[in-house]
């Protein structure tokens, strides 16, 4: 591999704000294809992190700073990924669902995804059906997640489902849930694609559903 | 700036109050000076003549005044030196600071391959040792148990030979007599660089054991004797029994246990004035159905709190225990009496605390306890370490900026502080119920006996110096001429 594309991916595990940008430019410079940049050097650093955070060797600060650095060099990237006709690995839309307002889990979960190398879109949370509805179509993304607390809030989940359905975008979208009280054995009740127990495992499972 | 302002900076426990502990402390002083001990030992009772004690056959009674000038001679700080200079595996001896390590002498050990019980031989030492040298909060090194397959009389310097080569942690020696005395010092001061050079850090502590009730035996008097004339830090250190060889009740027991290590410290001063010196060292009760020593009675943390106040009060520090258990295999009792001594003993702040990984009531050592122990060390240390408060800790800035609705995760200050402010675990599971059962459901045991078993694969401490492997060599071989006859 070119130092370049190591020392991209070097201030990815490290988390290094102040390169990142300039180092993404110097890869561009050196005439590598954004693509490449991507692949062999955002997306190789964020698996060795990946890796190190299931080992219990880095923490959640610490992948947080990975995620943003990747995020800072796919501003670089985007628009030349986009001309070149490049699939992003996809658009994930998240939110906590209506009378919810506990949120720290989602939010680890879009940072989880944004590490992996999705394009999130965060709803926030207190998200009626309609709500969730709307974004759907407004944004089109390759996958819903939605996050419940309380065993109270979880039964909008269903709600939200059947909103879909009954507006015709159900197969358009595959959707995960997730949150203390949510189980495999609700997701497939309620009939979605997948549950996930753990935020860095909802990032997989993100993956998986899109592959 | 700030004044008339008091910081603390752990949590504060203390248990008698310093009344209490002056009572107590003149208890001591009465005993020495109107019952005495029994001294079987001609040199010691010379010593101590010379210095103005009052002999009478072999009972010596010791005027209140020379214990005084003894304790006041003794230091209460100094540092253990680890073999190889590595600052990291040096103890610092002083106010305020706790340190855990295993225990001597148990005869069985639990086998790290088969998990069974079996006396313990030779090549158990160095897993011991390496166990030791790789865990985070185990400070010193003893070796868990008495080797069983060499000659009845080299196991212990046997056990020193194989300790020391293993772990640069400083480590506690027990001896027979002051001919493994003499060899294990060798083999120190070969390492050292010299006598002199092994004055100025030492890097093992001798340790002796009088009798209780009121005895200082003779095996006891000629090591201390040893270790004084050759500046080696000591301990002395009785194992009162509560209602057998102590009396029943914990002040009791306490006042009697410190007038026999007192005893030892006049000769040692006496000898060496300065010398480093730990009162001791194990404090419980006879179970009067069972008939044992209990080493996981909830009175063992209690009397060792109780001692530890005392010795600090003198101006001691204190050979501790805890991280024990009567327990006879690796289960909830193991933990939870090992736990809680060892939570006791990091409040109480007891010097060296020893006996981290006896079980079934010191019959057996358990490399498994010890590494479960290193575990419930470091959390009691998360919680003695306290709570720092300051304006950076305060936060007060942080939380305005975040504010209502906000989260902590991306702040520069949870990423200052997220690995400081935690004690994070190495063997306690935190993880949800899915991650748990695919990475195999382990228990707690599964868990201990593959983080020792991966110690044992992977860790290699630092080397002995090439000559003092020699010295090794040539101290066993003269040690073996010795006893041939015998």
């Amino acid at each position: 591999m070119s130092d370049i594309l190591e020392q991209v991916s070097t201030a990815i595990i490290e988390g290094d704000l102040d390169e990142i940008v300039d180092l993404t430019e110097d890869a561009l410079d050196e005439e590598l294809g954004a693509e490449e940049i991507l692949n062999k050097g955002l997306m190789a650093g964020m698996d060795h992190v990946g890796v190190e955070f299931k080992a219990g060797n880095m923490f959640v600060p610490e992948v947080l700073r990975s995620a943003r650095a990747m995020q800072m060099s796919m501003e670089i990237l985007n628009p030349l990924l986009a001309e070149s006709g490049v699939q992003m690995l996809g658009k994930v839309l998240l939110g906590t669902v209506k009378g919810d307002l506990h949120d720290i889990g989602k939010n680890l979960v879009a940072m989880m995804c944004e590490g992996a190398g999705f394009v999130v879109k965060d709803l926030g949370k207190d998200i009626a059906p309609e709500g969730f509805l709307e974004a759907v179509k407004e944004h089109d993304p390759d996958v819903l997640g939605m996050s419940a607390l309380l065993t109270t809030t979880m039964r909008s989940m269903e709600s939200t489902i059947k909103a879909l359905e009954e507006a015709g975008v159900r197969d358009k979208v595959k959707v995960m849930i997730g949150g203390a009280p949510v189980t495999q054995a609700f997701a497939d009740q309620i009939g979605a694609d997948g549950y996930a127990s753990n935020a860095a495992s909802a990032a997989d499972l993100a993956k998986q559903l899109v592959s | 700036m700030r004044t008339n302002y008091r910081m603390n900076s752990g949590v504060r426990f203390q248990m008698l109050s310093d009344d209490q502990l002056e009572e107590m402390f003149w208890g001591v002083l009465h005993l020495l000076e109107h019952t005495g001990l029994d001294v079987k030992h001609e040199e010691a009772r010379d010593i101590l003549e010379k210095a103005g004690a009052w002999v009478d056959g072999e009972r010596v009674r010791i005027p209140s005044y020379l214990v005084k000038e003894s304790l006041r001679m003794a230091p209460r700080s100094f540092t253990l030196y680890a073999r190889d200079g590595n600052p990291k595996h040096d103890i610092r001896i002083g106010p305020g600071r706790a340190h855990f390590g295993p225990g001597p002498t148990c005869p069985n050990f639990i086998d790290v391959e088969t998990l069974d019980r079996r006396p313990y031989v030779r090549s158990d030492v160095p897993i011991v040792a390496r166990v030791v040298d790789a865990l985070p909060d185990i400070d010193f090194c003893e070796s868990l148990g008495t080797v069983s397959d060499v000659h009845h009389d080299l196991g212990a310097l046997y056990e020193f030979a194989s300790m020391f080569p293993n772990t640069s942690k400083p480590i506690v020696a027990w001896s027979y007599d002051q001919h493994d005395s003499a060899g294990i010092h060798q083999i120190a001061v070969a390492e050292a660089g010299g006598q002199r050079a092994f004055e100025q850090r030492p890097n093992y502590v001798h340790y002796c054991e009088p009798l209780s009730p009121l005895v200082s035996t003779f095996e006891a008097l000629e090591k201390l004797i040893f270790a004084a004339k050759h500046r080696i830090p000591l301990i002395f250190t009785p194992c009162p029994i509560a209602g057998g060889t102590g009396p029943v009740t914990a002040a009791g027991i306490v006042t009697q246990g410190a007038a026999e290590s007192w005893m030892g410290l006049c000769v040692a001063q006496a000898l060496q004035p300065g010398l480093p010196f730990f009162m001791g060292g194990v404090y419980s009760v006879m179970d009067m159905n069972a008939m044992i020593l209990a080493y996981g009675a909830p009175e063992l943390p209690l009397f060792m709190a109780g001692i530890t106040e005392l010795a600090h009060y003198a101006g001691l520090p204190l050979w501790q225990t805890g991280g024990c258990t009567d327990s006879k295999c690796f289960d909830g009792q193991a933990v939870i009496e090992g736990s809680m001594s060892v939570f006791f003993s990091a409040l109480s702040g007891g010097d060296l605390c020893h006996d981290v990984g006896y079980t079934e009531s010191a019959m057996t050592g358990s490399v498994f306890q010890l590494c479960a122990m290193d575990e419930a060390i470091g959390y009691a240390r998360r919680i003695t370490r306290g709570i720092d408060v300051n304006d950076d800790t305060l936060a007060v800035n942080v939380i305005h900026d975040v504010g209502p609705n906000g989260h902590y995760l991306k702040e520069k200050h949870t990423r200052r502080h997220f690995k400081s402010e935690f004690w994070y675990p190495n063997l306690l599971d935190r993880q949800d119920f899915e991650s748990w059962e695919m990475t195999g459901g382990l228990t707690l045991k599964d868990r201990t006996v593959a983080r020792v078993r991966d110690i044992l694969a992977t860790h290699s401490p630092s080397p002995i110096k090439p000559e003092t492997e020699k010295v090794i060599e040539k101290v066993l071989a003269q040690a073996e001429e010795r006893v041939k006859e015998k």
